[in-house]
């Protein structure tokens, strides 16, 4: 661990700290001491700040604090999105959206998985590859446009790679900081038994490792489908990144912030669902231990 | 401490916060007098240092200071603010009231309308703007027929957008058989020279790949009919223009001072070195400008054409669903200011206005043409 780079060693404290981060889910377990109301009011914390802030926008556009066409009323955008589903275009635009992460999050979870368990397995693969990786991840994705561009032109393609690149790094740096964590104690056991390479690896150092695995995807997937709308700004014609792109253009405001609030609430649906399983995978890993 | 000292400290800590908040009411009321500044919002990122921009008579008042120079006796300051952005951006500091004034192009002002923004148009600033198709130089693109079936890079919602269509429409084809790619200018370069793409729609800014032997035009709206052709104006907020009609003959007394150096045939040569500052090449601006006379290019007049072609684009980006409502074009267009200009500086009748199709009367030709 002590060869982790500075960035790298970074990545994996946010990527630890993500793993539990304190307000995320208070209302998951009340505790059984407390009674129901106390549980209540626990449950109606995180809705708070959201509520809080649905409150400033809606005064605020009652009030014209701000011009209407540069933040529309809420009433106004809730009737953009309702035009948006009607009229099938939201489904349209999020199905081209949910194809590009797709596709690009499995491709770039795949190479990271890969890339990190080859790092996180041989010293020597880590050493000539590591600085090399790092180097390269911090470069930011509209920097590679141009020249992933003229690798393989404007189409799907270019949306997959930069979505994959996006997934990759996270997955890639959780993935070899897994590996490395094995206590040295089941490391001990492992040779004690006579365990054969393969045996030490799928039978000690890959159950230990899954959770901050896992934590790698779940960050993966987060960077993918915030590179949606960078990734969508380039030859596109459809999607949810597209769509805030040319309301912008369009001076619809309301179409943006419609696009925005969709987006919101697909990419949070989707982080919640894979939070769920990887408490639900922690939970089985601790009852079988 | 004592409660009284916090007390005097907190006093001390609020006060410049609440003189800060009076002075910005009092600098936001619309009742004062005269504006502290005049603040130009121009629809494009420019270059050069100072920052200016090109194609735009407009840009010869700006390299010369004669705006500035104006207003200084008056305390007046002139800001001009360039926006990467382009016309959606423009729209937005015009609704944010962060710009008075705006060098914006027909399309960017029609949906800024239509979406609700209070402004006038004064005056022409660059008519007449060029489309062009271009191709990689081994193409066997020839003419716009050929596009069938071809992948086709178009900017989606700006004016060239509209142009595109109806040239396409002009040579039989519809927006659906061409594959059309939505790229904006600069990703558009890099697609045709990777082969990404097969043909471009674009302006002026195709010259430059042109002259480094990586593409060639295979149309061009030059000499072909007005109407393919993209304005673009000088726009004013409207409640800037009801509490300061003054400052407003002003600013549109200097740009029609510009238009007139700018369109004097002997100033050609100058004109285009001034263009070039912004970073685009005097060669880029001979070619789109050769064959036209700049008195027609660089006129101010609202005169039919224009009032034409703005009410066209109307049509147009309501068909393709750009705006949502229609909006009136003639009570928008306001010349008054332009005719003040005119009879004070002498120029009734320097320029000749067009009809509605873009032509010249016979009789006045031997001062359009060059």
């Amino acid at each position: 661990m002590l060869i982790l780079s500075r960035p790298a060693a970074a990545a994996v404290a946010v990527a630890t700290q993500a793993e539990r981060p304190p307000l995320a889910r208070p209302a998951a377990r009340p505790r059984a001491a407390s009674g129901a109301p106390r549980a209540f009011a626990q449950a109606l914390l995180p809705w708070l700040l959201p509520l809080a802030l649905l409150a400033l926008w809606f005064a605020g556009a009652a009030r014209g604090w701000i011009s209407s066409q540069v933040l529309p009323p809420p009433a106004y955008v809730w009737e953009t999105l309702r035009d948006l589903v009607t009229s099938g275009d939201l489904r349209m635009h999020a199905g081209a959206s949910f194809m590009r992460v797709g596709v690009g999050f499995v491709a770039g979870t795949t190479i990271g998985l890969v890339l990190g368990a080859a790092m996180g397995l041989s010293r020597r693969v880590e050493a000539c590859l590591l600085p090399t990786f790092n180097a390269l991840v911090q470069i930011p994705v509209l920097a590679w446009l141009p020249f992933v561009l003229l690798l393989v032109g404007i189409g799907e393609p270019l949306k997959y790679i930069l979505i994959a690149k996006a997934a990759m790094v996270p997955v890639a740096l959780n993935t070899l900081q897994g590996f490395r964590q094995t206590p040295a104690a089941l490391r001990e056991v492992g040779e004690a038994f006579g365990y054969t390479r393969r045996q030490q690896v799928l039978e000690i150092v890959l159950p230990h490792a899954l959770p901050t695995l896992f934590t790698g995807v779940r960050l993966g997937f987060t960077k993918a489908w915030l590179s949606l709308v960078v990734v969508e700004l380039v030859a596109s014609s459809e999607g949810l990144g597209y769509l805030i792109v040319y309301g912008r253009q369009l001076f619809q405001l309301d179409l943006v912030m419609a696009a925005v609030v969709v987006v919101g609430a697909i990419g949070y649906a989707i982080d919640r669902l894979l939070d769920l399983l990887e408490r639900r995978l922690n939970r089985h890993r601790r009852s079988a231990a | 401490m004592s409660e009284r000292h916090w007390r005097s400290r907190l006093r001390r800590f609020v006060r410049p916060f609440a003189g800060l908040a009076v002075a910005t009411l009092a600098m936001t009321s619309p009742a004062f007098a005269a504006p502290e500044a005049i603040r130009i919002g121009i629809a494009t990122a420019g270059g050069g240092d100072p920052v200016t921009w090109g194609g735009s008579p407009g840009s010869v008042a700006r390299v010369n200071n004669w705006l500035e120079e104006e207003f200084k006796p008056s305390g007046i300051k002139v800001e001009w603010l360039f926006f990467k952005g382009a016309g959606p951006a423009v729209n937005e500091a015009l609704s944010n009231r962060q710009i008075d004034f705006a060098y914006q192009g027909d399309l960017p002002s029609i949906v800024g309308r239509a979406n609700g923004l209070q402004t006038k148009l004064l005056m022409v600033s660059g008519a007449r703007n060029n489309l062009y198709l271009v191709t990689p130089p081994q193409s066997d693109i020839h003419a716009i027929k050929d596009l069938k079936g071809r992948t086709v890079s178009i900017f989606r919602g700006t004016n060239g957008h509209l142009v595109a269509i109806n040239v396409l429409a002009a040579s039989g084809l519809a927006e659906r058989d061409v594959k059309g790619v939505n790229l904006d200018t600069g990703s558009a370069q890099a697609a045709l020279v990777s082969h990404g793409v097969d043909a471009a729609f674009g302006g002026y800014e195709w010259f430059q790949v042109r002259d480094k032997g990586l593409a060639k035009v295979v149309y061009s709206t030059q000499g072909q009919d007005p109407a393919f052709t993209r304005q673009a104006a000088l726009l004013v907020r409207s409640d800037f223009e009801k509490s300061n009609p003054a400052e407003v003959q002003r600013v549109v007394d200097v740009f029609v001072k510009a238009a007139k150096w700018a369109s004097e045939e002997n100033n050609r040569a100058a004109l285009f070195d001034i263009w070039a500052r912004s970073g685009t090449p005097v060669a880029s601006w001979k070619a789109e400008f050769d064959g036209q006379p700049l008195a027609q290019r660089n006129s101010p007049l609202i005169d039919p054409f224009i009032a034409a072609r703005y009410k066209a684009v109307v049509q147009d980006a309501l068909k393709l669903k750009l705006i949502r409502r229609e909006v009136t074009v003639d009570d928008w267009l306001d010349a008054r200011y332009l005719d003040v200009a005119l009879k004070k500086q002498g120029l009734q009748g320097y320029w000749t206005p067009a009809d509605a199709n873009g032509r010249v009367p016979a009789a006045a030709r031997p001062l359009a043409q060059r």
